[in-house]
């Protein structure tokens, strides 16, 4: 058993983490939990269904934290936000069930090969639009007007307001059920399912989707903890030590992002999705013996394949500004 | 209804819930480590991960109805639960705010999308834990 000493360090390092997870996750529209839980059970030891559980009260502390300061800034497009949840508690519901069969049948492993699947897959559709600070105009259809999907808001970077107009509302709500799905099954927010949806589906700026993704995390996650609180997947100490951590990143992540560049963004965004999502794999593997490495191999293996995937894509990212210029 | 403004309202939802849940948890914390325990533990056992997960040191077993009681007695525990239930009405009472926007505002579609939602949410709330 531990010391006092040793309860209050671990206590405090918990709340690191939690900093750490919050201020990332309010600044990628991700949420905590998405880096809360690999950090939680890759580097603390504590069990994957606390580490969800408690991402997911950390989720909603992200968003009710962060969103508080997007709406004062109104970036943030409400109504657009409330037809997708419609999808995304939908989804919850559907994937917490399947949380629950899982740790009760043994299958954890899983939880954690398609843990760090999700946060690779995600990483796709935003690679190839690396380059677009803000979405060209596609022609509007009969979801644009029904939902209200247009909007305007003051972009402090670009020194200017910018108009836009989203689509394929349809095609938004059906990435919006596996976001949700996914959110209930990891204990995350599925910001990044959600930041695809609204990017790639509905052509929204980055901004948009960042702070309405926010938005949406709070009211996903509040299904899904119900869920997991009658459970049993919230431990309170870890819950408490990760929500306090988190509201604190996400207020000063928050107060970032107004300023922040959106390529500055995606760049953070995917070097930790990267590595997080390799050693969540490779974990996943360890677990059932498929295939065994060391901890120390696995975490320098993810590191490096990170580095040098951020490398190539800065690189790429210069040649082609280059490119631009030379035109 | 020209200087109602729903985002602002929101926000300060937002706000509110997020300090008043900090406030709960905080003290909840600071009550645990007071007090060398609560809700019949020790310190040490709520602290143990091994020991949680043998023993049930978990949401499953804090009652929602002993929460005002654990909270009269200054449990750290309940105040904790307390926080996080926090948590989690204030992200509904967003949705609850933008139904009497829309209701307001006499948008009948978005009326019934929020309706939508909010059958979800009372849903994981009030049906699931039958079905578990």
């Amino acid at each position: 058993m531990l010391n006092f000493i040793a309860i209050v360090i671990r206590f405090f390092t918990i709340v690191l983490a939690g900093i750490f997870s919050g201020f990332l996750g309010s600044l990628t529209g991700l949420g905590g939990g998405t880096i809360l839980v690999p950090m939680l059970t890759l580097f603390y030891g504590v069990p994957i269904i606390f580490a969800t559980g408690a991402s997911l009260i950390s989720t909603i502390a992200t968003s009710d934290g962060s969103a508080s300061a997007y709406t004062k800034e109104k970036i943030a497009n409400v109504n657009l936000s409330i037809s997708l949840e419609v999808a995304t508690t939908g989804g919850a519901i559907v994937g917490s069930f399947v949380a629950i069969y899982m740790y009760a049948h043994a299958l954890s492993w899983i939880v954690y090969i398609i843990f760090g699947s999700v946060l690779l897959f995600s990483l796709y559709p935003a690679v190839k639009k690396l380059h677009s600070e803000i979405p060209k105009k596609t022609k509007a259809d009969w979801s644009t007007r029904f939902f209200k999907l247009s909007g305007s808001y003051f972009d402090e970077h670009l020194n200017r307001t910018v108009n836009y107009q989203g689509s394929r509302w349809y095609l938004g709500e059906t990435i919006m059920f596996f976001a949700g799905f996914f959110s209930g099954l990891l204990g995350i927010g599925s910001g990044a399912l959600k930041v695809l949806g609204m990017d790639w589906a509905l052509n929204l700026p980055m901004k948009v989707t960042t702070t309405t993704s926010n938005f949406m995390i709070g009211i996903t996650a509040a299904t899904s903890s119900t869920i997991y609180w009658y459970a049993g997947f919230i431990q309170p100490m870890i819950a408490a030590a990760t929500a306090i951590g988190v509201l604190i990143g996400a207020y000063y992540g928050s107060k970032v992002l107004v300023r922040i560049s959106n390529e500055n963004i995606r760049l953070i965004f995917f070097s930790i999705l990267i590595f997080l999502g390799l050693d969540m794999i490779f974990s996943g593997f360890n677990k059932i013996n498929i295939v065994f490495v060391d901890a120390d191999f696995q975490f320098l293996t993810a590191a490096s394949i990170a580095s040098i995937t951020i490398l190539i894509l800065f690189f790429r990212e210069k040649i082609m500004s280059g490119m631009v210029h030379k035109k | 209804m020209k200087n109602f403004d729903d985002t602002m309202v929101v926000s300060y939802f937002l706000r509110g819930g997020s300090i008043l849940s900090v406030i709960l948890i905080v003290s909840g914390v600071i009550l645990l480590f007071a007090k060398n325990g609560g809700d019949g533990f020790t310190l040490q056992q709520i602290a143990s991960y091994s020991y949680s997960m043998a023993h049930g040191i978990d949401s499953k077993n804090i009652s929602l109805g002993g929460i005002i009681q654990g909270v009269i007695k200054l449990d750290g525990v309940y105040f904790i639960a307390l926080g996080l239930w926090t948590l989690i009405f204030t992200s509904i009472s967003v949705v609850l705010v933008r139904l009497v926007w829309f209701a307001i505002a006499r948008d009948s579609k978005f009326v019934i999308i929020t309706l939508l939602v909010l059958f979800n949410l009372f849903f994981a709330m009030l049906v699931v834990p039958s079905l578990l």
